[in-house]
């Protein structure tokens, strides 16, 4: 196992290599000389030029591209083109905002699916069944950005419940942060929702209908114990590795969910960046969001393969 | 022989999931052929004395800030989203399954690059990689689809190298090489036609990622561009009109929801149908 | 599972008690859509930046609301008789933020800064006339200019030439010093931008709030719920079409003034198809302005010819917005050799929904004759490499300037510094025009030279400028003392915030 996890750290550090070339390449296409975006549109040519040699933006494009890889890795992620500041501080703020979204996301689409799918196994066929499966199935056939606005229009225009966007720092307060975080955080969990409660729901179905839970009906235990205590547990592995995946999924979500939300996030600072060809921030936000990725998806990876039993003890076992 | 639990398999009665799924999809890929010859007013002409009208009698859906029909341009958008969804995921079989199939037969090195570019190109969140190679080229609706198939190209292409891998220690497979057939032979004559059908079924489900990423895309400005009457576009450009006319956001809202339903139930349907001991891990 | 219950339910009950104010009473909390890249004033470019710039910042005039300009950081200046040197004597017992008094070496390094192109100060032309700067003695500048320039000191009024301290130049982006009525106390980019009073500013009683909050809210729904749930107390240039809304609001007003700002299809003179003023003119035949302003602005703007707008004085009146005569303009595309029409590419703002709006309203009207348009929505920072002064065809529009002078020559004269940005128009007659209205300051004469410019660019149509926009503010009824200024800016000297 050990050895596993060595090999695809090493392959993931592999693939940020690639990754930060690719957007490298890429950036070196993007229609605009930012040389004209720092001095504005009636820079005589020669300033132009000027500015072109001091970023040395007339080099070739892998000499660019090392000099910027060896400054990374030395800790300077560079000055923002734009904002005329580092983007360090810059990229930790956000991204520490974008992982309190994440992770709080994470939890509660764990929580309320694993919980909505029991229920919809409990009930199996029953109006509470349909209902569950409907309500999940529209949060993810709708895209985000739709759960946005519906949230946006209900909660802070009509009922005035919730702000409607931005981000007040945890120093304004707790229940000022924690209501700033309420819209966003509703948009992300629903639109995620169905994964986790659709399978859920079926694998406790198939638990539920086991040998090794009509034993415990059968030993006389309370019907809560044998819910909570037998069939779920073993219910929960496939739902896990769901979950997993749903990390990496939150991530893509925050993009569009940011963005409507005024949500200081690395998902809008990407999208920001892309926006005003502010090239360098555009590269540290995207390394630091593929590193996640990647790990997110490693872990995932690692979960299916530890819990699932075929893997685990070899493709004969199970 | 084909493998068991095909879905061509003949006197098995259609699960309600999949008659559900074939009648919304079926239905809205007629509506969406037959849009320009049903939609009752032209779609993309301006019109001062119907603007932000509820729906009523002639304009069903009511009218939008530029006076035009939402139905009619609903319809219209009909086409836009369908050709996304099914022109991304073709891209993406195109280039994924010869990928895949490669992979999963000549194995080695070949094999491994191929994996690690997949990786590469797996290393972000597919909207975030739609969004930098949209970001090179002035915005297009048919850009954004080749994106979108391109964003989901390793996920095909990994399916189609998993098929391949446990299609080609099959007894016909070995028996096609003992006949000395050719690699194009064994791949496309024996391999292809029994790995289609989970592709074919995964692809379903493609179709309604890259309808979902692609409106997200042209919701963000990277997709169609006005006057298209593209879904993502409309809400997009409604949502300054929520409190005045909120018809404008949620009939393609609506008709998202349902397209992807009905896309979701048909695929779903099919895939329980073909092999009901599948669980296959779907990665979005 | 019960007591997780019970924590959840009591997190989501704390999350929807009442929010405690994120602000000290009297900081007003004002909203924008856009955040600011720039906290240099000589390289600001947008109006939310301009906001900003306004509270901060003084120049040697101010241009009050009225339109009239007054003295700020100069109390007094004179030219001499051929109107080429101009002395600007200073206010005694301006400080800025950081404690130093203001002295006549700020604005010569101020200028000096400007004038120089490795700034990159947008500003920069709008000094060309200007040969040389001198600091006198400590509270006098001399201006040397190459030409005689009647309205001077009106210019100094602009966002870019605001005054800035000579010691604090490289901390400009970080740091910004002023003179102006609020100081900067901190700035989180995309999120939000603080700024305190300034206790010691110069004319007394001023300002009469605690603090600014500038918030940056891109989406307009959002801004428009934060308005009316009172998170912020005004809404800077709201939405056109959220105006309706807030009409008989019981918390809010709206706050609108008629504008010079306007916004147009630009058209490039000198690439095809537009380098045929014949092509130009079809397509201004088939125009609607005021349908456009319909559209685009939900009625809140006036049709015009031209940057003056129809509020002015100097406005055209005798000049008519003729109905769309399709017949007419596809006999003129026909003469030009176009008589199918043809197809051209467009660009339009992303950023900006007026202008996208005036883009999807022109293509519509330009159809009836066989102009093909397609639009391609293009963020706004890629317009100054790639589509300003290049492009066949664009939607752009440019905020108020403080003289007719400054709206005009450099966008229309054959040399102006924003012609060649924007249509490359040259026409001869124009130029005459606009050299005579330099040399004098006689208003009826003014009035009769840029009543025939009106004339001849509505018939040779550079471009189709559609319309003057008001400029809208949705302010809480809590808010005392505001009145919105066609320069778009904010106002804030002497505005309180009710208890």
């Amino acid at each position: 196992m050990a050895a596993y996890i060595a090999r695809r750290i090493v392959l993931i550090t592999l693939v940020l290599v690639a990754v930060s070339i690719l957007v490298f390449a890429i950036t070196t296409l993007l229609p605009a000389n930012v040389a004209y975006l720092i001095l504005g549109p009636f820079a005589p040519p020669e300033q132009v030029r000027a500015l072109e040699l001091k970023l040395g933006l007339n080099d070739p494009v892998w000499q660019q591209y090392l000099r910027w890889a060896g400054a990374f890795l030395s800790g300077d992620l560079g000055e923002s083109t734009l904002m005329n500041r580092p983007i360090a501080p810059l990229l930790m703020e956000a991204l520490g905002r974008s992982l309190v979204l994440t992770c709080v996301s994470f939890v509660l689409i764990a929580v309320i699916g694993i919980g909505l799918g029991v229920i919809a196994a409990l009930r199996h066929g029953r109006p509470p069944d349909h209902t569950v499966s409907i309500a999940t199935y529209l949060g993810i056939a709708v895209p985000e950005f739709f759960w946005a606005i519906v949230v946006i229009v209900i909660f802070a225009a009509w009922l005035g419940w919730l702000p409607a966007s931005g981000y007040e720092p945890l120093s304004a307060g707790f229940a000022v942060w924690a209501k700033h975080l309420i819209a966003p955080t509703l948009t992300l969990v629903f639109g995620h929702l169905a994964h986790v409660s659709r399978l859920t729901r079926s694998s406790m179905i198939e638990v539920l209908q086991s040998p090794y839970v009509t034993a415990a009906r059968a030993k006389g235990l309370p019907e809560r114990v044998v819910v909570l205590h037998h069939a779920l547990r073993n219910a929960l592995l496939p739902s896990i590795t769901v979950l997993a995946l749903d990390f990496g999924r939150l991530m893509g979500g925050i993009v569009v969910v940011e963005t409507i939300f005024a949500y200081p996030g690395l998902g809008r600072l990407v999208v920001f960046s892309i926006q005003n060809r502010d090239i360098p921030t555009l590269q540290a936000a995207i390394l630091v969001v593929a590193a996640i990725y990647a790990f997110a998806n490693l872990v995932a990876d690692l979960l299916y393969a530890f819990l699932n039993p075929k893997i685990r003890f070899g493709r004969h076992a199970a | 022989m084909p493998p068991e639990g095909s879905v061509f398999a003949p006197r098995k009665p259609l699960s309600p999931q999949l008659k559900a799924g074939l009648a919304i999809t079926g239905a809205i890929i007629l509506l969406g052929l037959l849009a320009p010859w049903i939609a009752p007013h032209p779609w993309d002409t301006i019109s001062m004395r119907t603007r932000f009208l509820p729906p009523n009698a002639t304009y069903w859906l009511g009218t939008d800030e530029y006076g035009r029909d939402v139905l009619s341009r609903l319809l219209m958008g009909t086409r836009l989203s369908l050709a996304m969804g099914v022109g991304a995921t073709a891209f993406s079989l195109a280039i994924g399954v010869p990928i895949g199939l490669a992979a999963g037969y000549f194995r080695g090195w070949i094999d491994e690059a191929l994996m690690r570019a997949a990786d590469v190109l797996m290393a972000l969140p597919p909207i975030m990689l739609g969004l930098l190679v949209l970001a090179v080229t002035p915005p297009a609706l048919w850009k954004t689809a080749l994106a979108v198939g391109f964003v989901y190209v390793p996920q095909i292409a990994r399916l189609a190298r998993s098929v391949t891998l446990s299609l080609a220690n099959e007894d016909f497979i070995q028996a096609a090489k003992a006949r000395a057939e050719s690699t194009s032979y064994i791949l496309f004559r024996e391999i292809l036609p029994n790995a289609w059908p989970p592709l074919i079924v995964e692809a379903s489900l493609r179709v309604t990622y890259a309808i979902l990423l692609g409106s997200a895309l042209s919701f963000l400005g990277l997709g169609a561009q006005p006057p298209s009457s593209d879904w993502g576009l409309m809400i997009s450009e409604a949502r300054s009109f929520l409190d005045r006319a909120p018809w404008i956001a949620f009939a393609p809202g609506l008709a998202m929801c349902l397209l992807v339903i009905g896309i979701n139930l048909l695929g779903d349907g099919a895939r329980e149908r073909l092999d009901p001991r599948l669980k296959a891990r779907v990665k979005a | 599972m019960r007591k997780f219950l019970t924590l959840l339910a009591l997190t989501c009950a704390l999350a929807f008690v009442q929010a405690l104010p994120s602000a000290a009473q009297g900081t007003l909390r004002v909203a924008l859509g856009t955040t600011l890249s720039q906290l240099d004033p000589a390289k600001t470019t947008i109006g939310d930046e301009y906001v900003y710039v306004h509270l901060v910042f003084n120049g040697l005039s101010r241009i009050d609301p009225d339109m009239t300009v007054k003295p700020d950081l100069a109390e007094s200046w004179s030219a001499s008789d051929d109107l080429k040197t101009w002395t600007f004597k200073l206010r005694p017992g301006v400080k800025f933020h950081h404690g130093r008094a203001l002295d006549a070496d700020d604005v010569v390094a101020t200028m000096k800064r400007i004038l120089d192109p490795a700034t990159g100060s947008r500003a920069r032309t709008s000094l060309s006339m200007v040969d040389n700067v001198t600091a006198i003695d400590a509270q006098t500048v001399k201006f040397d200019l190459n030409i005689a320039y009647a309205g001077f000191a009106d210019i100094f009024a602009d966002r870019q030439l605001r005054i800035v301290p000579k010691d604090k130049l490289a901390e400009l982006s970080t740091q910004p010093i002023g003179t102006g009525p609020f100081m900067f106390k901190s700035w989180s980019p995309g999120d939000r931008l603080e700024l305190i009073k300034n206790p010691d500013y110069f004319e007394k009683g001023a300002p009469k709030l605690d603090g600014v909050t500038l918030r940056i809210v891109p989406e307009s729904a959002a801004r428009m719920a934060a308005l009316e749930s009172a998170s912020v107390d005004l809404v800077w240039s709201m939405p056109y079409e959220s105006v309706e809304k807030f009409k008989n609001h019981p918390n809010v007003r709206i706050d609108s003034v008629s504008t010079p700002t306007w916004d147009g299809v630009i058209l490039n003179n000198e690439r095809p198809p537009f380098n045929d003023v014949r092509v130009r003119q079809a397509l201004a035949l088939t125009i609607d302005k005021a349908a456009i302003v319909e559209l685009a602005l939900f009625g809140q703007g006036a049709p015009t010819f031209s940057p003056i707008p129809p509020s002015h004085p100097y406005f055209n009146k005798s000049l008519k917005f003729s109905p769309p005569d399709i017949a007419k303009a596809r006999k003129l595309l026909a003469e030009a050799g176009y008589p199918n029409g043809f197809d051209v590419p467009m660009q339009v703002p992303q950023e900006r929904e007026q202008r996208v709006r005036v883009g999807v309203t022109v293509r519509d009207m330009a159809r009836a004759a066989g102009i093909r348009i397609s639009i391609e929505r293009v963020p706004f920072a890629s317009y100054t490499a790639n589509v300003a002064g290049k492009a066949q065809m664009y939607v752009d529009g440019y905020f108020a300037r403080p003289t007719i002078d400054t709206a005009i020559h450099p966008f229309y004269y054959s040399q102006g510094s924003w012609n060649k940005q924007l249509w490359l128009y040259k026409d001869t007659r124009v130029d005459q025009l606009l050299d005579e209205a330099r040399k004098t300051n006689d208003e009826a004469a003014r009035k009769a030279i840029f009543e025939k410019f009106q004339a001849i660019v509505d018939e040779t149509a550079p471009g189709i400028v559609a319309y003057s926009a008001a400029h809208v503010n949705g302010v809480s009824k809590k808010v005392e003392g505001f009145r919105s200024t066609p320069m778009q800016w904010l106002e804030l000297k002497s505005v309180s915030l009710k208890p």
